[in-house]
């Protein structure tokens, strides 16, 4: 019996596309042939599993760096401030009051002194706290609102810093090295960032990327500091799936 | 686009449209959404076909970049992932096949002798398929049927598709996914060193 003219059969009966004349012949074959039906079972099996590899992610400085470039070639055209001011606005503050919240609790983990950590309500301008957004401010004024906010992002941010600087000596060089180069990109995202919210202050997008990238910073900051706990602890599977996750 | 795994993604090809022209008016934000609903499936692709990640984010910033300039050409003709996937893999082959030609590495073609023996021998180890055993598998095979099969396999395109992103015949698609199954086969049993009988 010559095996070869089934191997198109076998491939299609993986596929799923075989009609249902030649997947009885198949079927007839297979009966009688032990070498074809291993290899249908192990191109199956080949099939089923790469099919249930997982999709990657990519990292999210990816989109900042897209979005920076974008903006360098001068291919997006900044919103109007009122076109998404409501959504957008509100959305970052939140974000801004979870993100001091978690710096709080990261913070109070690891340092046994008291770091200064900005209080949520002073991230949170009155205007949102009574669920009045943007409506009806001016430019100026939610500028303001948003150099407040920022600042509140880089105090936070320089706190974390200051105790994973001061922990640092917990990591093995690579994995420092690693961390600083990514601070050092986000850095960068940062800068460019804040150029562009500089130059055309008005922008809830430009204001939003740049949110988005202190955010990023405060959440590698934030895992530097649970893996030196977990190193600490001598937790090296814990360190491991930290590691894995940035 | 058929069979796609990964986050499944609903779009009319008007919504799409819609999208597209947002895109091409310079709104950042709808690029965004762009980006978040294919940055997976081509990151994915991306680290499978150049073996490792870092290659890949640089690949995934210059395919989207691409893909904003190149935005004007889209007619709808096809739906976007489809268009995406054509762009990228246009890229990622470039770049595979230019770095081949600097390290004079010959990357194309399987014998048949190989895919013979590929097809006979003693089957696989009668255990699940490891995931990493695979993924080193898979980076061992010839960039074109690599990408045919990442492409059908494990992106679930059809053949259709798979040959309007490579730009080649049905037939090709086909024989090129056949391949890759064999010689992924002959490569797991390689590494199981199990020895049998077929």
């Amino acid at each position: 019996m010559n095996c070869s003219q089934y191997l198109n059969s076998i491939h299609e009966a993986v596929d799923g596309t075989i009609g249902s004349i030649r997947r009885a012949e198949l079927e007839m074959h297979l009966d009688q042939c032990a070498d074809c039906r291993a290899l249908r079972d192990d191109l199956q099996r080949i099939h089923d599993a790469a099919a249930a590899l997982p999709a990657l992610e990519a990292p999210p400085r990816a989109w900042l760096q897209i979005a920076g470039r974008l903006r360098q070639e001068g291919r997006i055209r900044e919103e109007a401030p009122v076109a998404r001011s409501r959504h957008g606005y509100v959305a970052w503050l939140a974000a801004a009051a979870a993100v001091i919240i978690a710096i709080a609790s990261a913070v109070t983990l690891l340092a046994p002194k008291p770091v200064t950590v900005p209080p949520t309500g002073q991230t949170t301008p009155p205007a949102v706290s009574t669920g009045n957004a943007v409506d009806g401010k001016s430019v100026e004024t939610v500028q303001n609102e948003v150099d407040v906010a920022q600042q509140q992002f880089e105090k936070a941010i320089a706190d974390l810093e200051k105790v994973a600087k001061a922990n640092q000596q917990a990591l093995d060089p690579g994995t420092s090295a690693t961390i600083e180069k990514n601070l050092g990109i986000i850095d960068q995202a940062i800068a460019e960032n804040r150029i562009a919210v500089k130059s055309e202050p008005a922008s809830v997008a430009a204001r939003e990327t740049l949110f988005e990238a202190l955010r990023q910073k405060v959440s590698l900051l934030q895992d530097t500091i649970a893996l030196i706990n977990e190193m600490r602890k001598g937790n090296n599977a814990a360190a491991a799936q930290l590691v894995n996750k940035s | 686009m058929s069979g796609q795994r990964g986050v499944t993604i609903v779009t009319s090809k008007e919504s799409e449209l819609q999208l597209v022209e947002r895109c091409r008016r310079g709104e950042l934000g709808a690029f965004e959404e762009l980006y978040r609903q294919h940055s997976g499936r081509l990151f994915s692709l991306a680290v499978r076909m150049l073996g490792n990640p870092a290659d890949a984010e640089d690949m995934l910033q210059e395919i989207f970049l691409s893909a904003h300039r190149k935005l004007e050409s889209f007619r709808g003709e096809a739906a976007l992932g489809t268009w995406l996937y054509r762009l990228a893999m246009n890229q990622i082959l470039d770049h595979v096949r230019s770095r081949a030609a600097r390290t004079g590495q010959l990357t194309d073609g399987l014998d048949d002798a190989t895919l013979l023996a590929d097809a006979s021998g003693h089957r696989l180890a009668d255990r699940a398929i490891d995931r990493i055993d695979l993924e080193r598998a898979l980076a061992e095979l010839p960039e074109g049927c690599r990408a045919a099969f990442l492409l059908h396999d494990v992106e679930g395109l059809e053949h259709r598709e798979v040959s309007e992103v490579l730009g080649i015949a049905e037939g090709t698609s086909k024989s090129q996914v056949h391949k890759a199954r064999l010689r992924l086969r002959g490569l797991l049993r390689g590494k199981e060193g199990v020895s049998g009988k077929r």
